[in-house]
């Protein structure tokens, strides 16, 4: 239908990667290099926890005081107190049992893991949610997303790689990232000075195989079923037009794949990161891991629409995908904002001690970075993408995708930096210079992930209708 | 313009042709025809959306959004002030040492009122503006047009060549062709 009601032409498209894309993606990791040598170069690198200053630490000392007046859990009071002495850091000593970073002393190196964890966590989930993007389109039999289907496939080859950097950085440093690790070796009984019953009543479960063999496991699935995924997506291109076969099939292993990211999904969220701070829980830190990867995806995925669109690429995609995709940034934004706020609404109305631990140090020591997660994350795309002009304007949405790219970046700093190093962090040269580094390679990646195959899936049922795609006036 | 659309009130149209469709894709060849033709279409009623058929006879875009725009901000300003009056100014209230002034429990009622304002305002002015609100009779052209039948409506007089638009009716699929006139329908 449309314009003029005629056929609009389905071709077969070849992607390679412009020499220009190629210079952008190895120069944004040279120049991520080099400010991460800088950053590095210009870090503290004799202190246990970075830039904390004596003003912070008698500042800290009070609010903790003050804290430890509310706080119910004397137990967890005492044991901390006393790890604390074991530790020989007498400053902290006084810090209760909302503080969760540990006092343990800590090599300057953990610096450059933690910023490792973060981005290849973030890549991780991001590559993992392009992949659930493409299942849900099966199981929604939706119509409109057959013409950009091939850009989330793409995406989601680097989940492996993103997996991979997490866990390299778990692997090394692991002990000063997660104080319940370094805790776990000292093999302390009940009884024994320093022991520690949160921690230990959550050991059956938070300890570390499973910590490192859990993940591999599920990433191993998750794998198979995407490149079963990937693969019968490829097939179709050769098969007979009108063979619904591969079709059918993706739909299956869409909706097992889509059961098990459901589950699992959270299993990672609670061991990588919600154990960072180990006493504390949230019931909603799966669904809120999720909500960041998942926004941050679609934008990714708008992102490289919109370059391939740029490129002269996938013809058959016009405004009204875009419009979609911005629709998409747009609601999950929103989505992302709603869940944020539960996980803090609930504790702020509770009240109580060992939950709040996590948003004391958060809302005090970072209140800064605090707030600027509400404004990248919600308020810009939430006020700009409003607008029906602004969700069909690729200006617009580049501005927009790449503050919420940053923003969730930011968002998952803040996850794990005042977790590890308590409070006196900021991101600086390093952390941007790791963002920019890894960035590269994803983008470099996926590019060339992209040149696999043919853009447009010529042989999906819906490809006539995702050509027809038409979201009215 | 009023509130309620006066161009969709059939009643005062003193003559008009209609063609009557059972295929969705010969209708929106129709309409494009006739469109390409110069003819000026009163409106075109299906069942359910027809994909496109806005585009080509030109339909504006809707002030449904900027409506939902205002009636968002009403409902935020009106949660706004009663939280701010009830709890601030008239009782406040001291619940767990929390503060009263913009703590963060204001934010699920206005987000409430906000989305409630929203929804019922563009409800109401959806169906205000398109004439179902009560008092008001409904004006079909065919009662199966909320079924599984299409219709294009073309009013008729000065400069309208009623001939050609018959025929392009019938050349693009019209099952059936009528000519209305006051309230009387007779098929041609």
């Amino acid at each position: 239908m449309g314009h003029g009601h005629h056929k609009i032409e389905i071709a077969q498209e070849q992607f390679t990667v412009p020499a220009k894309a190629k210079r952008f993606a190895i120069g944004l990791t040279i120049i991520g290099l080099i400010l991460a040598g800088i950053g590095i170069a210009t870090i503290d690198k004799s202190g246990t926890h970075g830039h904390q200053t004596e003003a912070t630490k008698h500042e800290h000392a009070a609010t903790a005081a003050k804290g430890g007046e509310i706080a119910a859990n004397e137990h967890a009071a005492d044991s901390h107190a006393e790890t604390a002495e074991h530790h020989g850091n007498v400053e902290n000593k006084n810090f209760g049992p909302r503080a969760e970073f540990h006092a343990q002393s800590k090599p300057w190196t953990t610096r450059i893991w933690s910023n490792v964890l973060i981005v290849g966590y973030l890549l991780f989930m991001v590559s993992l949610a392009a992949l659930f993007f493409v299942a849900v389109q099966y199981i929604a039999n939706a119509g409109w997303s057959a013409a950009i289907k091939r850009v989330p496939e793409a995406i989601s080859t680097f989940f492996p790689v993103g997996f991979a950097l997490a866990f390299i950085a778990i692997l090394v440093a692991k002990n000063d990232l997660y104080h319940w690790v370094h805790y776990e070796h000292q093999h302390l009984t009940k009884g024994q000075p320093g022991f520690d019953a949160i921690l230990d009543g959550k050991s059956w479960f938070l300890n570390s195989k499973m910590f490192l063999i859990f993940p591999v496991v599920l990433v191993a699935i998750w794998w198979l079923l995407g490149r079963k995924l990937r693969s019968l997506s490829v097939a179709e291109d050769s098969a007979q037009p009108g063979d619904v076969t591969f079709f059918k099939k993706s739909i299956r292993y869409s909706a097992g794949f889509a059961v098990i990211y459901g589950f699992t999904i959270a299993v990672v969220a609670w061991l990588w990161m919600m154990s960072i701070d180990a006493h504390w829980f949230s019931t909603i830190f799966g669904v809120y891991n999720f909500a960041t990867s998942w926004v941050t995806a679609l934008t990714i995925i708008c992102l490289f629409v919109l370059y391939l669109k740029s490129q002269g690429h996938l013809k058959i995609v016009s405004d009204e995908h875009i419009h979609d995709l911005g629709k998409f940034m747009f609601a999950f934004s929103i989505f992302w904002t709603y869940i944020w706020l539960s996980q803090y609404l609930l504790i702020w109305y509770a009240h109580i001690p060992e939950e709040m631990s996590y948003y004391q140090i958060r809302f005090e020591e970072y209140k800064f970075n605090f707030l600027l997660n509400v404004v990248l994350n919600f308020i810009c795309p939430f006020l700009i993408l409003m607008m029906r002009n602004a969700k069909r304007n690729p200006v617009v949405l580049t501005v927009i995708g790449c503050i919420l790219i940053f923003g969730h970046y930011h968002d998952v700093w803040l996850m794990v930096v005042p977790g590890v190093y308590g409070p006196g962090q900021q991101i600086g040269l390093l952390e941007i210079g790791t963002l920019f580094t890894f960035g590269g390679i994803f983008i470099y990646w996926v590019l060339n992930a992209l040149t696999k195959r043919g853009l447009v899936p010529v042989n999906h049922p819906y490809i006539e209708e995702s050509a027809n795609h038409d979201v009215g006036v | 313009m009023g509130i309620i659309d006066k161009n969709l009130s059939l009643r005062d149209r003193n003559k008009m042709l209609l063609g009557i469709w059972e295929d969705e894709d010969k209708l929106v060849e129709a309409t494009s025809e006739l469109v390409h033709a110069g003819v000026k279409i009163q409106d075109v009623y299906t069942p359910y959306p027809v994909h496109g058929l806005d585009r080509i006879m030109g339909v504006r875009r809707s002030w449904l959004s900027i409506v939902a725009f205002l009636c968002g901000m009403t409902g935020f300003s009106l949660a706004f002030w009663m939280i701010y009056y009830m709890y601030v100014q008239d009782w406040p209230i001291d619940v767990g040492n929390k503060p009263v002034r913009f703590s963060p429990s204001w934010v699920p009622v206005l987000f409430e009122a906000t989305v409630l304002c929203t929804a019922f305002g563009m409800a109401f002015f959806f169906f205000f503006r398109n004439r179902m609100i009560w008092g008001i009779k409904p004006e079909l052209l065919d009662e199966r047009q909320t079924d599984d039948r299409m219709v294009i409506a073309v009013e008729t007089g000065e400069g309208v060549d009623e001939k050609k638009v018959l025929k392009i009716m019938k050349d693009h699929g019209a099952v059936e062709l009528r000519e209305k006139t006051g309230g009387v329908q007779t098929t041609i």
